[in-house]
């Protein structure tokens, strides 16, 4: 039967055709199989990253500020923070049963743990919306009450977790609070975030030391990375980079001697500052009335900040560098060595005090109406006589007064690491011409002489100036920060002390001076008599100054002391609003401050005995 | 008795490769199933050991099919077909109604598409037709008349609505004339036919918003045209892919990234991140989906080994066609083979974003109970044509 057999060989052709068109499409799909997986598969991975993978920023530990003996003044505490961990507790279905679920987890959690929830609805949905990987944080720093209620619970606990958040603290509260300031949250910029999906709460220094070394501080924050799933909850996690811890700031400060300069003017407005003449290093720097920068984490309270702002006292203001006052009596020692400097006045001069002091026939007074009679440089400066220091001023002229006030720092900002420093003022006939369109008189030198008129100086000034007139002449910059310390302890950065210069006062001179302010501590005459404390030979000058409206006849109180007299090891500049003078109001305050100060080393330690 | 063992004698002479094949193909299928459903809590996370139970006793029906002689076939597929089509009829009545289409039909709790018993009819019955018992003096039914004949279930299908299962007829038919000696002209014709209603269709969807229809003309368009929404989606996503990232385009894209980051060996078993992820949808992973999953793990070598295996069917398909006894043995394969074939095809193709997301399962490997029992039932018509093929 050929026609059959031609049939079946046609028929078999056709099927042999069917199957080579078939292996012909296999062989195709197996090519555009082979250009999506193999030819084109980073196309591929690099959506799949896009579309799963989330990156949020970790904020790094902050560094910690330590005083020279490395008391923290600022810490890190943990925080403990009840957190939802929703991809544990989401509900299948529209997400309005989710969001159910959360808020019948918050209201059971709030019974156990005794507090009121805290997110509200909207909140939830802001969350699930803006953050889903992230968890939710139902509470904020649970008490350890609340923490025991929460690990012995039966209730169903699931994706509920104590989530811990680094917290700053102040163990110290108001220790040092204009020194350390405060930090708030973190404003983080474009540069910041590129990258990242998400953040997390971060701080920032506010205010202080805080804000002046945020960078060392703040150290690198490091990226977590989040693999969401299809509907955008978390699935997996791996750290992709640690955040690099900060590095801790070393304060020269001692926290012992701040608390008791703190103590010494706790009830009256005013400012101290405790310096080590032998190399500049702040040993305590006060300003009061303070602050507790504790309360101003994580956010500064609304109505505590209107309080703070709205006193007139200003606790926020740092009065030790940024506010000014006239010195009054304390820089009559300036008047002094740059009267004997110069040559215009010998050391064994004397001056006639009839209680004034007549500039033309205007007669200026001083302040013991009546007079203190003949007086040398010693006793002048014992008895804070005005009369004496007007004539040596006269004698010797402004200029060379401001010159050495200028050398004494004054007129200058001092260079320490706070902000917001006043450099004060030291007047000079060119000030006084652009400032007043007036020319320089007789008077204002008289007033230049004894610490008034415009001389405007801050109390960290002064402090400078008392350490300077307790070493002999060197004036340093204040050193407040010593060293930064990275999170392990190595010492990364030392900060030398620096001797700004040396004064150029004869050594005779200077000792002439420094006598006088002995006496002024250590005779039963002296005007700062009450500062001195037993066992402690020690120097210093009060002074008074009239401020405000002169009817409301306002006076600040200063004193400056250094001790021990032959190896000073501390010298001290303190002012307060409000005073009678120096010798009555700042003289108790100072010797409650050395008492302290001493109190705790043993006799032999200070130097010179009796 | 002596015929059931004489049957089980024949079982010998079985085509082996092709049933290592089959198994391989359902091996690759449970474990994927798994891979697919194991990071989930639900019951669907049993799906594995379902598939294993229909996968037994699909194997039980292959081989009592390939025991049973196909020429008995002659006998019920009249009555087939009828019972194909009343059951094409009854699910646009009583379907299961799952994402707009009826498509189900529920026995017992057991879900079956009418529209896999209106292939299986139409092939059954096209091949009796086409191979009359006295081949000589037969003369073959006009082609028209086997197109009226496959065109009734192929609309009902449509009116589901299943595109993508109503045109799997046209190959199928196709082939299976082509086989049986139908004269090319006239098929060349109709191919040329059924490929320019597709064109057409295609333009009906594309062209309206190309020319600047405004939608609600464009809606009237196709109400009139009677394309339902569903089905314009569908192709809509196809011939623009960047449209609708998370409607009906996701799954063909996230599939695409899953399939496309597999890479050449894959991100291993169970690590399939589209997968565990959700980015493939978790309904369909374990069922269409199942060779993105598969691809995404086991990279281009295993989705290569998948289509190697489908590679080896075909050819043990036909080659049972070339050595069937007879015409009707031959024309069943070819019909089995190319409704398998395409199948695989479409399903991959689908996969891989170069054919529209249609509803066809991978054979043999998607989870599906009745799909994968009928799927063997076919292959095991094969074997019988085969054990039964001269030269005993």
């Amino acid at each position: 039967m050929p026609a059959a057999n031609n049939t079946i060989n046609s028929e078999l052709g056709r099927i042999r055709l069917i199957l080579i068109i078939m292996l012909v499409l296999l062989a195709l799909l197996g090519g555009m199989l082979f250009s999506l997986q193999v030819s084109r598969e980073g196309e591929f991975e690099e959506s799949l990253h896009r579309q799963s993978m989330r990156r949020i920023r970790l904020p790094a530990p902050r560094g910690l500020i330590l005083d020279r003996n490395g008391v923290a003044l600022a810490d890190n505490q943990p925080c403990y923070c009840l957190a939802l961990y929703l991809e544990e507790i989401r509900k299948p279905g529209k997400w309005k049963y989710t969001v159910a679920e959360i808020q019948r987890r918050i209201t059971e959690l709030a019974v156990l743990i005794g507090r009121k929830p805290v997110i509200t609805e909207d909140d939830i949905w802001l969350h699930i919306r803006r953050r889903l990987p992230l968890p939710l944080v139902a509470w904020r720093s649970l008490d350890p009450a609340a923490l025991a209620r929460l690990t012995e619970a039966s209730c169903d606990m699931t994706g509920v977790d104590i989530y811990v958040e680094p917290a700053r603290i102040y163990p110290r509260n108001e220790l040092a609070a204009h020194l350390l300031g405060y930090v708030g949250k973190a404003e983080l910029s474009d540069a910041d975030i590129a990258g990242y999906q998400y953040t997390l709460p971060e701080m920032e220094g506010k205010m202080g030391l805080e804000r002046k070394f945020d960078k060392v501080m703040a150290g690198e924050a490091g990226g977590r990375l989040v693999r969401i799933d299809a509907s955008g909850f978390k699935h997996a996690e791996q750290v992709e980079q640690e955040p690099r811890a900060g590095d801790s700031v070393i304060l020269a400060l001692d926290s012992r001697i701040q608390a008791l300069a703190e103590s010494a003017i706790r009830d009256v407005p005013g400012a101290v500052v405790v310096l080590d003449p032998r190399n500049g290093d702040v040993l305590a720097l006060a300003s009061s009335p303070t602050f507790n920068p504790s309360q101003f984490v994580p956010i500064v309270p609304k109505v505590l900040w209107e309080q703070l702002n709205a006193d007139p006292n200003r606790p926020m203001l740092n009065k030790a560098v940024a506010e000014v006052y006239a010195p009054g009596s304390i820089f009559k020692p300036v008047t002094a060595l740059a009267a004997l400097n110069n040559g215009a006045v010998s050391v064994g001069m004397t001056v006639d005090c009839p209680g004034y002091y007549m500039i033309g026939k205007k007669a200026m007074k001083c302040w013991n109406p009546n007079g203190h009679g003949r007086v040398d440089l010693r006793r002048a400066i014992e008895q804070s006589c005005n009369v004496y220091f007007a004539t040596i001023g006269v004698k010797c002229g402004n200029d060379a007064i401001s010159d050495l006030a200028l050398l004494f720092g004054m007129g200058a900002k001092t260079e320490i690491e706070l902000d917001r420093e006043a450099p004060g003022l030291v007047p000079t006939p060119e000030w006084k011409k652009n400032a007043w369109r007036d020319d320089w008189r007789v008077g204002d030198t008289c007033n230049f002489s004894i610490g008034q008129g415009a001389l405007a100086v801050t109390p960290l000034q002064m402090a400078l100036m008392a350490a300077a007139l307790a070493n002999g002449g060197a004036v340093y910059r204040p050193r407040l920060v010593t060293a930064l310390r990275d999170w392990q302890g190595t010492i990364l950065t030392n900060f030398p002390s620096v001797k700004v210069r040396q004064l150029p006062v004869a050594p005779a001179v200077m000792e002439a001076v420094r006598q006088g302010m002995h006496d002024v501590v250590m005779a039963p005459t002296g005007t700062g008599r009450r500062a001195g404390i037993p066992g402690v030979e020690m120097a210093g000058k009060t002074g008074t100054a009239e401020y405000g409206q002169k009817e409301d006849r306002k006076k600040h109180g200063w004193m400056i002391v250094f001790a021990p007299y032959d190896k000073p090891r501390y010298a001290v500049a303190m002012v307060v609003d409000d005073a009678v003078s120096g010798g009555l109001t700042v003289g108790p305050r100072v010797h409650e401050l050395m008492l302290g100060i001493f109190g705790g080393t043993p006799a032999t330690e200070t130097g010179a005995g009796g | 008795m002596s015929e059931f063992l004489s049957s089980l004698r024949l079982l010998k002479r079985m085509n082996w490769l092709m049933l290592a094949a089959i198994l391989g193909l359902i091996v690759i299928g449970v474990f994927f199933i798994y891979s697919a459903t194991s990071m989930r809590e639900d019951s669907t996370a049993d799906l594995f050991r379902k598939q294993m139970v229909w996968a037994a006793a699909g194997l039980g029906c292959y081989l009592m099919t390939a025991m049973t002689d196909y020429r008995r076939l002659r006998d019920v597929s009249w009555g087939l077909y009828a019972m194909g089509v009343i059951l094409l009829v009854a699910v646009l009545f009583f379907g299961t109604r799952i994402y707009g289409a009826k498509r189900w039909l529920m026995f017992l709790g057991v879900g079956v598409q009418p529209s896999e018993i209106g292939k299986l009819a139409v092939i059954i019955l096209g091949a009796c037709l086409l191979s009359p018992l006295v081949e000589k003096y037969a003369r073959l039914p006009s082609l028209w008349k086997l197109f009226a004949l496959a065109g009734v279930p192929m609309l009902l299908v449509m009116k589901e609505p299943d595109l993508g299962s109503a045109l799997v007829f046209l190959p199928i038919v196709t082939a299976m004339l082509f086989a049986a000696g139908t004269p090319v002209r006239p098929l060349v014709t109709l191919m040329a036919g059924g490929a320019l209603v597709v064109l057409l269709v295609l333009a009906a969807v594309a062209l309206p918003e190309r020319l600047g229809m405004t939608p609600e003309h464009q809606e009237k368009f196709f109400q009139t045209i009677r394309l339902s929404d569903y089905q314009r989606d569908r192709i809509a996503v196809f011939l623009h892919p960047g449209k609708d990232p998370m409607g009906t385009g996701w799954n063909k894209r996230q599939s695409e990234i899953a399939v496309g980051s597999g890479g050449l060996t894959g991100k291993g078993f169970l690590n399939g991140t589209q997968n565990i992820l959700g980015f493939l949808p978790r309904t369909v992973a374990p069922t269409d989906f199942i060779f993105s999953v598969i691809a995404e793990e086991t990279g281009f070598a295993g989705a290569l080994l998948v289509l190697a295996l489908y590679g080896i069917l075909t050819v043990c398909g036909l080659y049972a066609a070339m050595v069937a006894r007879d015409k009707m043995g031959r024309v069943l394969c070819v019909g089995i083979v190319t409704m398998f074939f395409t199948h695989a095809f479409v399903n991959v193709a689908m996969t891989i974003g170069v054919l529209p997301v249609v509803g066809i399962p991978l054979p043999l490997v998607s989870y599906g109970g009745t799909f994968m029992v009928i799927t063997l039932f076919t292959l095991g018509l094969i074997q019988s044509v085969y054990v039964r093929r001269p030269g005993l």
